[in-house]
Order: structure tokens, then sequence, then C-alpha cells
């Protein structure tokens, strides 16, 4: 019983090492497949205004009725306000469509291409004309 | 009118137009956006994200984003006008650009919020401030809050500044007409020409800047590298003077997005 609680909690250890690792590893384009883009639809849970580069924390449906959690990073603050976000443009709950190219590493962690609102409004990741 | 009164106007415009001309450099002061970034050599173009509304036909579906970032990984080989290596540094570039195709992010200098370093800095990828007085011309890059120093004081670095290598390096300059001459020495071995290019800590970088038309700001750069460069690399780069509402930079802060991930 002793050894499995032990076991247990290597393994919750392990998965939250093995995610913070996962975030700390990107801040670079490499680790990302650039050429590709994909959609990600779902729920804002987390808006994150730090340099060197943002961070957009999400909940996106698995295909199977559960959640999964996705860390989406975004460009750095000063280029991002040209480009028309804030750090109040995203708030929890808000309902997005994130496009984003993967993480070569196949974890749960994207580079965003751009966000869309249900209403059709766009944050690019550039400003007009960069 | 006599001809001493001649000859005095004479001197005396002379003297004036003579004053004028070494007085009044041009300002450079002010923030800039950059015109080619990443320039030919930079690996691929630019960001591609949603284009301007202004440029999208009312009613059209947005096209689907292609890519996100240049891809500055050398899995396309190099570009012809980017640095020629020498063999050494060469098979020094290819391990980097083994890594960065692996994914491996820690050759990345930025990534690890170190200062971009000469002359790469001059990208100023995320615009640039330029701040000018008679003795000093500072130039200010958002990208990690770097920032270098062009002393026009006449000064030259000591034995203990060249001793003590930078990522910016040590820049003097003077004036040659309307152009700022630049040479930078004592720079840091552990960062990048341009595009993951290594050079040694022989690299100098000589740079004439000045305006090319109202409020475009040319940088034309020549890069030696006995050790590592086969031949001088030349690179011109274009800033754009900002746009009122457009003209203040940001703090950039990098090690706060560091921290956090640790």
């Amino acid at each position: 019983m002793k050894l499995r609680m032990i076991v247990s909690l290597v393994g919750v250890l392990a998965v939250i090492v093995m995610t913070r690792v996962g975030v700390a590893a990107h801040h670079s384009n490499v680790a990302f497949a650039v050429e590709t883009v994909l959609e990600a639809k779902g729920v804002v849970k987390e808006w994150q205004w730090t340099n060197p580069h943002t961070w957009l924390i999400m909940t996106v449906d698995d295909g199977k009725g559960g959640k999964t959690e996705w860390a989406m990073e975004g460009r750095a603050p000063g280029v991002l306000t040209r480009a028309g976000w804030s750090p109040k443009v995203l708030k929890p709950g808000d309902q997005i469509t994130v496009h984003y190219s993967p993480s070569k590493d196949g974890s749960k962690v994207g580079m965003i291409a751009r966000v869309t609102f249900p209403d059709g409004r766009i944050l690019p990741n550039a400003p007009p004309g960069d | 009118m006599s001809v001493r009164s001649c000859l005095l106007i004479i001197v005396g415009v002379a003297a004036v137009s003579a004053l004028v001309s070494a007085q009044a450099p041009p300002d450079f002061s002010g923030v800039y956006r950059p015109i080619n970034a990443f320039g030919p050599a930079g690996g691929g173009g630019g960001r591609a994200g949603a284009p301007p509304p202004a440029q999208r036909p009312a009613g059209q579906p947005l096209p689907p984003p292609t890519r996100t970032a240049p891809l500055s990984d050398g899995s396309r080989g190099r570009a012809a006008d980017a640095p020629q290596l020498t063999p050494e540094y060469m098979a020094k570039w290819q391990a980097i650009s083994k890594a960065r195709i692996a994914g491996d992010t820690s050759s990345d200098n930025t990534a690890r919020c170190l200062p971009p370093g000469m002359p790469a800095m001059m990208n100023m990828a995320y615009g640039m401030e330029v701040m000018q007085t008679k003795d000093k011309i500072t130039f200010f890059s958002e990208l990690n809050d770097a920032l270098r120093r062009v002393y026009l004081d006449g000064r030259k670095p000591t034995q203990k500044t060249l001793d003590d290598p930078t990522y910016a390096g040590y820049s003097t300059g003077h004036w040659e007409g309307d152009t700022l001459v630049v040479d930078t020495i004592a720079l840091r071995d552990n960062s990048y020409i341009e595009g993951f290019s290594p050079h040694s800590d022989q690299m100098t970088v000589h740079e004439r800047i000045r305006f090319v038309e109202n409020g475009i700001l040319e940088d034309r750069i020549t890069v030696n590298d006995p050790k590592a460069l086969v031949k001088p690399w030349e690179t011109v780069k274009r800033y754009r003077r900002a746009a009122p509402g457009d003209d203040q930079l940001r703090e950039f802060a990098c090690a706060e997005g560091i921290e956090h991930a640790k």
C-alpha cells in the first residue's frame, strides 16, 4: 500500500516535472514544426503576458468526451501589442480557435499563428505590414 | 567694395560653411522599425499571421496561416548570401544546425535571454531606438533590451577593454559627411554573425550608417573574421522611422518568462 502510494506520488511528480520541462524547453522556433499549422478549438484557462514569450493555457476537447490542456506559446508582449493584443485581450472562459504549429516532441505545446474569436475577430501574430 | 572686404567676406562664408558642416551631422535619434529584419540570408522569410484587414477583400474567409516563424534551423542549407565560413566554422555551423533540426534550443542565445550580440543585434526585429549626442550614439534593441554605445569623442579602447570582450563589443565612430562610420572590436565568440553562423573572438565589424532617404536609415555592415570567414561578409540593414502612435518600444524583461518556466 505504502509502496503503491510512493509509486503514484513519483508518477505525479514526474508528470509535473515533465510538463514544466516541456514548457521551459521551448522559447525557440526550432522546438516547433513551423511549416505546419493546425487548428485547436477550446476555452482559455490562463493568459500569461510574459517575456520573452507569452503563454496561452487552454482546454481542448480530446475527442473522447474528455478535456485536455494545451500550452500555446505566443510572441513577446511588445510585438503582440503592436498586433492588437493586450494583457486583457484573452480572459479565462473565452471560447477561441487557435491556429498553431505543433511541438516537434509531440507534447501538448504549440506556437501560436493566430487566435480567432467566435465573432470572427482575429488576433494575428504580427503587426500589419511586418 | 575693396579687395580686402571681398576677401574678408569670402573667408567669412567659407569659415561659416565649414563650421556648419563640421558641427551639424544628421540626427539619427528616434524609434525605428526594421524593413528587412531577417534579411535575405535570414533563413526563409517573415512570419505568416493573418494579413492585415485592409489587404483582405471584405466578406472573404481568411486564408489558412501557413507558417508561424522563419525556418531558422538550417534544414534548407545555407543561403547564397550567407557568410562564407572556413571549414572549421562550417563544421561548427553544421553541428548547431543538426541539433536545431532535432529541436534542441540550447544554441539559441536570445531564447535564453542573452544579448543578440553584434552584428546580429542590428536586425532589430522588434524595433530600435537611437539616442544621439555629440560624443556618443546609443542603439537600443527592444529584443532582449540589448544596448550598444558608439563613442564619438575620439577615445580608443584600452587593453583592459580588449581583454574583456562583450556581446555588443566596443564601438568607436566618426562622421564622414552625413555618414556615421563605426568600428567594433572586443566581441565574445559565443554569439552569431547572423542565422546561427558562428564566429571567432577575432571578429570585427565595420559599419557605415546614413539616411538614404527621408526617415529611412541604412546600415552597411562589413564583418571581418580571419579565422571564421573565407572573405569579409557584407550585409545591408534598413530601418524606417516609426510612425506617430507606433513610436514607443516596450520593456522586454526577458528573464521574467524564463523564471516562470523554471
